[in-house]
């Protein structure tokens, strides 16, 4: 109840909060919230380090923007392209990952692994991707209101759709973890072997997670994109996944909704002190230190109950 | 044509010999205190900006100015761990996300310290070997054999000594080392900070070869941490012949293969060795 209330009141800050940058910022908090709380459903519920997270976040972002520029569709026929490429991709890499038994460390280097070879292809095939110049994007959304199909413009605009997409996010991955499947990604998370004896299909549970996962990292993949308006291999960079992981902790990984509260602080703090581009990044090492280092559950962990099983 | 191989797998072996300093870091750092340093590759940095300021910069001769900047990043790494990785033992995810934390800190204040305008040092020493029609230059020789060095005698330390004997005793049974009075936490505490003085090493023979910038070691402590996985975790050899192996994959591959995609020969290779032989080239079954 009290959270349903929370995510209410987040519609009307509009109303109060006229500033642009600020609202902005808050773009910026729900679409990079779309990318944590999809990771954390891979990582802090099923138990596995994905350092593949930005490359299906990278992809989908080309991939939207792609398939709209040479087949000719609308954003939102291209996210779904997108959305279907990530699936396909990830079905590849989460089943050689999980069909070989990798864990811990070795999960995490070997999807770092894909990931770099990924960003390597988009990096090159210039005639497709332009390579490290990136592309400049020029359409915008557009979406069905009562009155008309619009252009989604403005930073009011943007809001309430980053806005609806983290809550759509937020419930699927809700319902997953609180759903009979949230239990057996529990029981993998604890003892994956212990799991296995009891008759849970592991390979084909952290495979589900894995695919869940990535398919949000391309919904926040697509909209981060058309929102800002430029593509770069960047996206697809290991500082972009360790930046993830870092929201998802930082939030706290013990709740579904937590890793936003992350994506606020590494998205939002730094620009509200107006500091030089140095102290900026310095400041955000620091803030990534002393969490990690004073409250080992996160944020939400100073407010929610420590869990259990799910 | 056979020339241009011999010459692309002298310099993948010299290459390599870096990946192998850093690889040796975290492997040692891994099987010690149960996490992987991704700042090493910052303390590269630091030891190679050091070395370069006391050449450049206050006119120390650069045989002198190497050990003092190794000394540096030894003394910033036993601060750090003190100060932050103390409490990160044994917890890999903790421990991550500490060591990204300090790269973000490191980085940005040698960007304060130096700018980001990129440093050259000057030639320390000229020339080049001409070996049978192959030309190397003489810098490059005196890296890799300083390289080599000091791994040989890490590997010699680590089964001759006694010290080096705990820390083999600490990676297999941490509590039967503590019982047999092996000082552990001194022995974590040595661990990082010879890992971070080694990467201090590897920075300060670099200033000496390439142009230096804040975010040089980024990718060598990932070629690092490859070389360790690829060879097996654990392995002190195994980190230099991984570091190698990943050079000349890189260096000969290039050649044959679309020189854009040099980095991704050494990933397919890791890739494959991770899913047919889990344990590394070199780990123990």
């Amino acid at each position: 109840m009290r959270t349903s209330l929370a995510w209410l009141s987040l519609f009307l800050v509009p109303f109060v909060l006229h500033n642009d940058v600020a609202l902005a910022i808050l773009v910026f908090t729900f679409i990079l919230g779309i990318l944590a709380v999809s990771f954390n459903l891979i990582f802090g519920y099923t138990g596995q380090l994905s350092m593949f997270h930005a490359a299906a976040f990278g992809i989908a972002a080309y991939a939207t923007d792609l398939s709209m520029s040479r087949l000719d569709v609308s954003f939102w026929v291209g996210a779904i392209i997108a959305i279907i490429v990530v699936i396909a991709l990830s079905l590849v890499v989460g089943t050689i990952c999980f069909r070989f038994r990798l864990r811990e460390f070795y999960f995490a280097i070997v999807t770092l692994a894909f990931s770099e070879m990924t960003r390597l292809v988009i990096l090159n095939w210039n005639s497709f991707t332009n390579g490290s110049l990136g592309i400049n994007l020029t359409t915008t959304p557009t979406i069905w209101l009562p009155g008309g199909v619009v252009p989604v413009a403005g930073t009011r605009m943007w809001y309430y759709l980053s806005l609806v997409s983290l809550l759509s996010v937020v419930f699927v991955c809700t319902r997953v973890v609180q759903s009979w499947m949230g239990r057996c990604l529990a029981a993998i998370r604890l003892n994956d072997e212990l799991a296995e004896t009891l008759g849970i299909n592991v390979f084909l549970y952290k495979l589900i997670s894995f695919l869940i996962g990535n398919a949000g990292a391309a919904i926040a993949g697509a909209l981060y994109a058309f929102y800002l308006g430029y593509i770069e291999p960047a996206y697809l960079s290991i500082e972009q996944s360790l930046a993830i992981v870092a929201m998802a902790l930082l939030g706290g990984r013990e709740t579904v909704a937590g890793p936003v509260i992350g994506a606020f602080i590494l998205t939002a703090l730094p620009h509200v002190i107006s500091l030089s581009a140095e102290l900026r990044v310095l400041l955000y090492g620091a803030i990534l230190i002393c969490t990690i280092l004073l409250l080992p559950r996160g944020i939400s962990g100073l407010i929610a109950r420590p869990r259990y099983v799910s | 044509m056979v020339q241009l191989i011999v010459g692309q797998l002298l310099n993948g072996i010299i290459v390599g010999t870096l990946y192998g300093i850093i690889a040796l870091g975290v492997t040692l750092t891994f099987g010690i205190t149960g996490i992987v340093n991704f700042a090493l590759g910052a303390f590269m940095a630091i030891g190679a900006y050091t070395a370069w300021y006391l050449t450049d910069g206050l006119g120390i001769a650069y045989p002198l100015a190497v050990p003092i900047a190794v000394a540096a990043v030894a003394a910033t790494g036993l601060l750090v761990d003190q100060s932050l990785f103390r409490f990160t033992r044994n917890n890999l995810i903790n421990g991550l996300i500490v060591s990204i934390g300090l790269i973000s800190v490191i980085e940005s204040v040698l960007l304060l310290v130096w700018t980001t305008t990129p440093k050259n040092m000057h030639y320390v020493l000229p020339g080049v070997i001409n070996l049978a029609g192959l030309i190397i230059p003489k810098m490059k020789g005196v890296v890799f054999l300083v390289l080599l060095s000091v791994i040989l005698s890490t590997y010699a330390a680590l089964t001759r000594t006694w010290a080096g004997r705990a820390v083999y005793a600490f990676a297999q049974a941490p509590e039967a080392a503590m019982l047999m009075g092996v000082r552990t936490r001194l022995l974590q505490t040595g661990v990082v900070v010879y890992s971070t003085a080694l990467a201090g090493l590897g920075g300060a023979l670099y200033a000496s070869l390439y142009s230096l910038e804040v975010s040089l070691g980024s990718s060598y402590i990932l070629k690092g941490v490859e070389a360790a996985v690829l060879a097996g975790i654990g392995s002190v050899m195994g980190s230099l012949i991984g570091g190698i192996v990943l050079g000349v994959t890189e260096a000969v591959g290039s050649l044959f293969l679309p020189q854009a995609y040099r980095d991704a020969y050494g990933l397919v290779f890791l890739v494959l060795i991770l899913l047919f032989r889990p344990s590394g080239l070199f780990g123990a079954k």
